[in-house]
């Protein structure tokens, strides 16, 4: 792998004699489509001001491209485009005068450059019109276009999907997969929408109450060969036990009227035809894949804010 | 070099990209045009250009500086209430920078409407009352200090109030900066000095040292043309006064920038 474009390293904040993060440790590499998942209030947005510089480091160091966000700002930021919470902007300027602004700020960005980011967010229509007159959605675009205008390689997106109706959230997907696989750049989501990280992201990392609770890998496609849980619905349980006793698979009960079994693509197919062979009716079967979001309240405990 | 005016391009297309500004200046040539149409009607063309003007200048400085106040106390505090500033100091420029541009943007905007002012009440007295005047017009009816000639005098007049307007303005934008709320910078701002101004007479019959030390005690400068220093007794000279509000101007700067550079951004 190649050296990672962000390190966070035992980063710390406290406010007063509270700690809101404590010692979080991370690497992202170029390339991946990075999560940030926690509950509200666990830490979230102020690793991300931090990472950013919009907020002061009690301990710890933040590397983005090898500099440090502390002591080399600027060189640090030119590598990092981002939206903060929501994507403010200047109402009373034009969606392009707003561009405009954020493209004067580093040199080198042309109005042809401007032109093809609006072109890609999609908001050639209305571009020219006030920010006032914008939808969230639209502003959310507008966000996303101020972040990739200078091409960095960082990009991290505080809860992208907000206010973004469900095409707007799939286009976005879409998008940073894209960025992250074909430009090689890293992007950094956060969020508490479990399950659109489970779609969007390559990694996860679950935080809480300001500490890194777990780095999990999430499954691209989940491959039909992998052995996964069962669940099969049938008329009548014991039977079936049986009949698959009888067969020598090991099956148990489960609630009133179903049955679980581990087995793969084929054993279910196998499991299947011998149920009817038995004369056992067979309601449904159902793959058991543990999502997300059983997985992050299994590691947080299911606990609330506090 | 050339990047940094790209900043100060930035925030003066958001100080005129906004209709208030023009309302703003608007509204100051506007009651010129109408002191001076009113005077030419009531004093049926028999009174000095230069009398006009002066009191024009007199009176509308104080909307200059109204209306720089209002620029000034909104430049900072309103990227934090409408949460842009996360997304302006998230650029490779330091807080510094950022915040300086700010502040010669609105520098300019309070050079702008001096200039308009000036201009606007020369201009207009002159097609008024300066061309084809009467006799007993010619001559200004009101005293110059030093026998100075009323152009010379309203040079002066100009630069001792723009140096008392960007004090003002500092302190505008020093209030935004620490308070993040325009409107407090403004009620603040303007309170102080025209709240606390109209005490300056009172003040100073007080017979303590440390007042002639107070930044409002010195803040006009208007009465140094013609002889820099007093002969009221008081013994406050042209040269005092000017490190008086220096001294103040620097603490005002060091204590915005001190202030920006260490906060932590969570609006």
């Amino acid at each position: 792998m190649e050296q990672p474009i962000v390190k966070l390293q035992n980063v710390t904040k406290k406010i007063g004699s509270r700690t809101i993060i404590d010692q979080l440790t991370l690497d992202l590499p170029l390339g991946e489509v990075f999560g940030f998942l926690g509950p509200n209030g666990s830490g979230k947005t102020t690793t991300i001001r931090m990472m950013v510089g919009l907020m002061s480091l009690t301990a710890g160091e933040i590397l983005i491209g090898g500099y440090s966000i502390t002591k080399e700002y600027e060189k640090a930021i030119r590598h990092v485009g981002a939206i903060v919470e929501n994507p403010e902007m200047y109402k009373y300027l034009s969606g392009y005068d707003n561009l405009v602004h954020y493209a004067r700020m580093i040199p080198g960005i042309t109005e042809h450059r401007i032109l093809e980011v609006v072109k890609l967010v999609g908001l050639e229509g209305r571009i020219r019109d006030k920010v006032k007159t914008y939808s969230l959605g639209m502003r959310q675009r507008l966000g996303v276009a101020q972040a990739i205008l200078h091409k960095p390689r960082l990009l991290i997106l505080d809860e992208p999907t907000n206010g973004l109706d469900p095409a707007g959230i799939r286009e976005l997907r879409d998008y940073l997969r894209l960025l992250s696989k074909e430009e090689g750049l890293a992007v950094f989501v956060s969020s508490h929408l479990l399950s659109e990280m489970e779609l969007m992201c390559d990694r996860v990392a679950i935080i809480q109450n300001g500490k890194l609770i777990d780095v999990r890998t999430i499954k691209g496609d989940e491959t039909r060969a992998d052995i996964s849980h069962m669940l099969i619905e049938v008329d009548r349980q014991q039977g079936a036990i049986e009949a698959l006793l009888a067969a020598g698979l090991n099956a148990a009960a489960e609630g009133n009227h179903s049955i679980s079994i581990e087995a793969n693509r084929e054993g279910t197919a196998f499991i299947n035809a011998t149920l009817v062979a038995a004369a056992i009716k067979v309601y449904s079967i159902r793959a058991q894949v543990k999502s997300l979001e059983d997985q992050f309240l299994e590691v947080t405990g299911g606990e609330r804010i506090g | 070099m050339v990047d940094f005016l790209q900043l100060v391009r930035n925030e003066n297309m958001k100080i005129y990209r906004r209709p208030r500004t023009w309302v703003m200046t608007l509204i100051m040539v506007t009651l010129v045009l109408f002191i001076s149409i009113m005077w030419r009607i009531f004093s049926k063309g028999e009174t000095s250009m230069w009398d006009v003007i002066s009191m024009e200048s007199f009176v509308l400085f104080l909307l200059v500086t109204i209306f720089t106040v209002v620029v000034s106390a909104g430049s900072v505090a309103e990227e934090f209430t409408s949460g842009t500033i996360k997304l302006l100091l998230i650029r490779p420029w330091s807080r510094s920078k950022v915040l300086l541009s700010k502040y010669i943007s609105n520098a300019l905007y309070a050079a702008l409407l001096t200039i308009i002012l000036f201009a606007s009440s020369l201009l207009l007295n002159w097609l008024l009352f300066g061309l084809n005047p009467s006799d007993a017009a010619k001559q200004s009816t009101v005293p110059l200090p030093g026998e100075m000639a009323p152009f010379a005098y309203l040079l002066r007049f100009y630069g001792m109030k723009f140096i008392t307007l960007m004090v003002t303005m500092t302190l505008a934008f020093m209030l935004s900066t620490i308070f993040r709320s325009s409107g407090l910078a403004i009620g603040l701002s303007l309170f102080l000095l025209l709240g606390v101004s109209s005490f300056v007479p009172l003040l100073a019959m007080l017979d303590y040292e440390w007042i002639n030390y107070l930044l409002f005690m010195h803040l006009d400068l208007t009465k140094y043309i013609g002889s820099t220093v007093l002969e009221d007794g008081s013994g406050s000279s042209l040269s005092f006064s000017l490190s008086i509000i220096g001294a103040y101007y620097v603490l005002f700067i060091a204590l915005t920038w001190y202030v920006f550079n260490k906060r932590d951004i969570s609006a």
